[in-house]
């Protein structure tokens, strides 16, 4: 899921978009205000941000209005918090790997590291 | 002895890992740079790197096994029909001694996914006795560790959280 979810935010665009529905469901004149998109283009980053299910759309008369969806948000976080300790892991080995090296060097020196 | 930090930015753009050791510059520039080195801290828990081929040059090529040494991970590994060793190479992308490096591995060994490069950064500071650096990561562009996460690996932060427990 998650590459799908980076390649849909990855445009500018259609980050533009996201941005501009963080304030709230909006139908498509209001976002090609807002997020400064072409109309010509609108409709079709709006469709990659339904397939990837970052936002919905409601017909209201005429109108068709789109909002931001909160679950890809959820899942990239908890995607991201999982990269995170990942590396948040490995750098607490370089760590211990660190203070070995010291503690190795220590006692010739009798000294601390700077 | 190291003050975490970590501050991720929005998920279409990178997640920058900082952390504080009371070490001089030089020191963490070895943990990179030397076969020793990198040897002693690389790699997921469980795992080990035997390294062939480490050449701390611009485009100097950086060659390793990857080993499951552990019992639980090698049973992980097995149980998953995962082999226990896998060969990774890549190369230093950019190299300033003691201030910024740039390490590009080549991942392709996941089947079903075309190769691709992963690029770390990693920028060193002095701070007074102190060294800080910061690592900046692409995981947009790192589907390996989508399928690493998923795979059990996220187990490491019980040892994080008993490391961050005990510290205080």
């Amino acid at each position: 899921m998650q590459t799908m979810a980076f390649e849909a935010l990855a445009d500018p665009t259609r980050r533009r978009i996201v941005e501009a529905l963080r304030l709230g469901e909006r139908p498509v004149g209001e976002l090609v205000d807002l997020a400064g998109v072409h109309q010509s283009g609108v409709s079709r980053h709006l469709r990659i941000l339904l397939e990837s299910g970052f936002v919905s759309m409601r017909p209201d008369g005429q109108r068709r209005l789109y909002a931001l969806r909160p679950e890809p948000f959820r899942e990239l976080d908890a995607w991201l918090a999982g990269y995170r300790r990942l590396w948040e892991a490995r750098l607490d080995r370089f760590g211990d790997a660190l203070e070995r090296r010291q503690k190795h060097r220590a006692p010739s020196k009798q000294e601390s590291p700077r | 002895m190291s003050q975490p930090s970590t501050a991720a930015t929005a998920p279409q753009d990178k997640v920058i890992i900082e952390r504080t050791y009371r070490a001089r510059v030089e020191d963490l520039w070895e943990l990179w740079t030397t076969k020793d080195g990198f040897e002693s801290w690389w790699g997921p828990d469980g795992f080990r790197v035997d390294v062939h081929a480490l050449d701390a040059r611009v485009g100097g090529a950086l060659e390793y096994d990857m080993i499951a040494d552990a019992p639980a991970m090698i049973a992980a590994m097995q149980q998953m029909n995962q082999p226990l060793s896998h060969a990774t190479r890549g190369h230093f992308g950019a190299l300033r001694p003691h201030t910024h490096l740039t390490l590009v591995h080549v991942i392709d060994f996941i089947p079903g996914v075309e190769p691709y490069d992963s690029t770390i950064e990693v920028d060193f500071h002095t701070a007074g006795d102190h060294a800080r650096m910061v690592v900046t990561l692409h995981p947009h562009r790192d589907p390996h560790f989508t399928r690493m996460s998923i795979e059990g690996f996220t187990s490491q932060l019980t040892k994080l959280e008993r490391r961050f427990g005990a510290a205080t």
